[in-house]
């Protein structure tokens, strides 16, 4: 098929079929919720956010969107702290594996993708996330129809090294450039030849990224508007998460675990921006009308690593119904708290700082600062570290953060063990039982 | 033994050690600076104390192992640890024992980029050597000396031509495994021109090219470190010897550049170059397929008639790569054995079964 064709398709998805089925889709929904708000009992929760529709009309654009968009515009796979403000004045649509890793482990489909990947000999002590994708690829399965395939990866090891393995099968399997982006790790400060290092791969990447998509070098202007929409977003979602300090917090730290996408996967566009506005506008009333995420807000916690995908609204329920709410993740955080460094006046410059000083690249020191300061600005009387068989970086140190956070906090502290996206590696019933004992703890 | 060692070298030549974590850092820096590199892979078998309990036990065992050495106070003998980047588990490892306690001698981190040379790389690469020197000179008293660097790099480049010459000839070496290879895992320890004098002994035992092939039924193994190395004596015992290994800590990290090294200009830009001339190991490089076709060479060369994919459990960066190892000796028609062993325990009765069934099905290959 022709590109010209592919493009022509790509721009019709995009711009006319895209928003008429999310008009079909929101007024199906909304005929569905008006039937099920007369007959649904009311929950621990709060009443639902009206921006959860937007949310889904947003990301099921984008997927949609992707299925078009291979052959019509250069598509990049992209880890989630890569720095995609290069990529996107070069028209590229970013497909985040990881925020399709998490949706399939929402929609509970992880073992079967991961089986694929162990019949072939990937080990299933490998990130959940990983499996998942490669799992994906191999049997050209995904519960969003279909995912484009990629014409440029894009890696940056600020999250874990596990992505450039990961990254680095992918590109074995599709035969594509993988470009990396390796910000050494930050122990106390970093220094000056390891943020001229991360620079210099900058630099590279805009070369890279302009020769696959055959289009010249985005200019320092096209990079500067999009830092600054970037900026703009990541301070919007940082808005939005400080709602949360208000009592009762107006939202749970799990809906933030599913609101979190826009700025993950659509960082640096006007959507996404236009989005968070929505979503702090709607907090901040429901912060004026005093009503909360969970309907008696007792307690506060503190989530530290990544979710627990397929169990998000067993475990939030049980919560609830205790009183319970996590009020703030530090996962969440790390989004709002990066993008803060981004400066548009000096967009590469600050790149090299927003994508370097990030939680998960840094030193156990600064990761324990981080969890006590949130844990004191969003009085929380808790806090709950997933020790997550996926993700070690996230998980190495738990044990000594949680005595260190229990005694210097004089706050509870749990470790719970399970993993973000296979429910074969967690017992659904011990973890709620564990997590039972720990609420009953605080009476 | 180590301990007694290292303080010996105190002793008698006033020589500083330092601790190393696995895999990859340029020990031709510590020699130019006389301090001692004493490598820790673990160590083997039980943990040296409870400390291990301060990670998961998802967590690989060489560190959780490292760990409980470094808390139980069993490697006090040195003076400073260095980590290389090898690899999440390392780097946590790294700030666990520093900032939460562990250690609290001098350490340092070689940051090793990762992925193929590129003007960044280099220049990066080049910077970090020589901040670790700079590190380094902080603990002996005394900047590095750049002839000593060159020294260093000539005497290392010695080490591993003969270390090449005999992996080459092993076929021929009437010694077995665990000799052999006990003998080139003291270089992990031992003060580099007397791991060479060794090296050198054993390099005489090499009969002349073309003298017959040693007995039994020669292998190729790549992974990650041999322990338990009860694995050597398993495999002598069903007929078997490895002919050729991709180990992460032997065979790996011998480098045969493949064009000449400029040993008279700016060392620390021919250590860069060393760097880019390594073997491929997913620590470090982002090229499957060259590493691939490394690993398939090296058996072609070796003459082995089998392969096994050794690795510990909970690897990551060996465990990601172990799918496209078996499909390109699947593709070829080489029999695999994928072993996973425990670096706490001594090898299981079902891993020697294993071990002897794999190695009867390659005898009877052959004969067919």
């Amino acid at each position: 098929m022709s590109s010209t064709r592919r493009r022509v398709e790509y721009e019709i998805v995009k711009r006319l079929v895209g928003p008429a089925l999310m008009q079909v889709d929101h007024a199906q929904r909304r005929v569905k919720s008006l039937r099920k708000r007369a007959a649904k009992p009311a929950g621990p929760f709060g009443p639902p956010l009206e921006s959860v529709r937007k949310l889904k009309e947003l990301m099921t654009r984008h997927y949609l969107e992707g299925r078009y968009a291979d052959g019509a515009v250069p598509v990049a796979w992209v880890t989630s702290g890569f720095p995609v403000e290069v990529l996107r004045p070069l028209g590229y649509h970013a497909v985040y594996p990881e925020n399709h890793a998490a949706l399939c482990g929402v929609q509970r489909v992880v073992p079967h993708l991961s089986e694929a990947t162990e019949e072939v000999g990937y080990a299933r002590d490998l990130c959940s996330y990983a499996r998942t994708d490669i799992g994906s690829v191999m049997l050209q399965e995904t519960p969003v129809g279909r995912l484009p395939k990629p014409d440029l990866l894009c890696c940056c090891t600020n999250i874990c090294q596990t992505v450039l393995y990961w990254y680095r099968s992918l590109a074995a399997h599709f035969q594509v450039p993988l470009v990396l982006i390796d910000p050494p790790f930050v122990y106390g400060e970093a220094k000056p030849h390891h943020r001229q290092f991360v620079r210099d791969q900058l630099d590279e990447l805009l070369v890279v990224a302009a020769r696959v998509a055959k289009r010249r070098a985005p200019s320092m202007d096209e990079i500067v508007g999009v830092t600054k929409l970037a900026r703009e977003g990541t301070r919007l979602w940082g808005e939005c998460l400080a709602e949360s300090r208000n009592k009762p917090a107006p939202w749970t730290g799990i809906d933030g675990f599913f609101h979190i996408a826009p700025i993950v996967t659509l960082r640096g566009t006007a959507e996404c921006n236009a989005y968070y506005r929505q979503l702090r506008d709607e907090l901040r009333h429901r912060v004026a009308q005093g009503i909360g995420g969970v309907r008696e807000e007792k307690h506060r916690l503190l989530w530290d690593n990544l979710p627990i995908w397929f169990d998000v609204r067993g475990m939030s329920t049980l919560l609830a119904e205790h009183g319970f709410n996590f009020v703030c993740t530090s996962y969440t955080n790390a989004w709002a708290e990066a993008g803060s460094r981004i400066d548009p006046a000096d967009p590469l410059g600050s790149a090299v700082f927003a994508y370097t000083d990030i939680i998960l690249n840094q030193d156990l020191g600064k990761r324990f600062g981080t969890l006590a300061r949130l844990a004191e600005e969003y009085s929380c009387d808790g806090a709950v570290l997933h020790s997550d068989r996926s993700c070690k970086p996230y998980s190495i140190g738990q044990l000594d953060l949680k005595q260190r956070l229990a005694k210097q906090l004089d706050i509870k502290v749990m470790v719970l063990e399970a993993d973000h996206g296979d429910p074969r590696a967690y017992a659904v019933e011990q973890g709620h039982g564990r997590l039972t004992a720990f609420m009953e703890s605080f009476s | 033994m180590r301990s007694a060692y290292v303080q010996r070298q105190r002793e008698e030549h006033g020589r500083k050690s330092i601790v190393v974590l696995p895999v990859h850092y340029p020990k031709e820096i510590l020699t130019a600076m006389d301090v001692l590199a004493v490598e820790l892979w673990g160590p083997p078998g039980a943990p040296r104390g409870p400390e291990a309990g301060r990670l998961q036990a998802y967590v690989c065992a060489v560190v959780r192992n490292a760990l409980a050495f470094l808390a139980g106070g069993h490697a006090d003998v040195v003076d400073a640890a260095l980590f290389p980047h090898t690899c999440d588990s390392v780097q946590g490892l790294a700030t666990l024992v520093t900032d939460f306690g562990g250690w609290s001698k001098p350490s340092f981190v070689f940051q090793h980029p990762k992925g193929p040379t590129r003007a960044s790389v280099r220049k990066y690469l080049v910077a970090e050597l020589r901040s670790l020197a700079d590190g380094l000179a902080t603990l002996t008293g005394r900047p590095l000396d750049v002839a000593e660097l060159r020294a260093a790099i000539r005497l290392h480049r010695t080490i591993d031509e003969v270390k090449t010459r005999i992996l080459e000839g092993r076929g021929r070496l009437a010694t077995s495994d665990r000799e052999l290879y006990a003998t080139l895992r003291r270089g992990e320890w031992l003060w580099p021109e007397e791991h060479l004098e060794e090296l050198r002994v054993l390099e005489r035992q090499l009969p002349e090219a073309g003298a017959p092939a040693r007995k039994g039924v020669p292998l190729f193994v790549t992974g990650y470190v041999p322990e338990p190395m009860s694995i050597l004596d398993a495999l002598d015992e069903v007929g078997a010897y490895v002919a050729r290994d991709d180990w992460a800590a032997i065979g790996r990290r011998v480098v045969t550049p493949a064009r000449a090294l400029d040993l008279e200009g700016d060392p620390f830009e021919t250590l860069a170059a060393l760097y880019y001339e390594a073997p491929q190991c997913p620590t470090r490089s982002l090229d499957q397929a060259g590493r691939l076709q490394r690993l398939l060479a090296l058996y072609d060369q070796s003459g082995a008639r089998g392969v096994i994919v050794h690795e510990p459990k909970f690897c990551e960066p060996e465990a990601f790569d172990v799918p496209a190892i078996r499909k390109a000796f699947g593709e070829r028609g080489v029999p695999l054995l994928y072993l996973e062993t425990e670096l706490e325990t001594e090898l299981a009765g079902q891993t020697t079964t294993r071990l002897e069934a794999f190695v009867e099905m390659v005898g009877a290959r052959r004969v067919a």
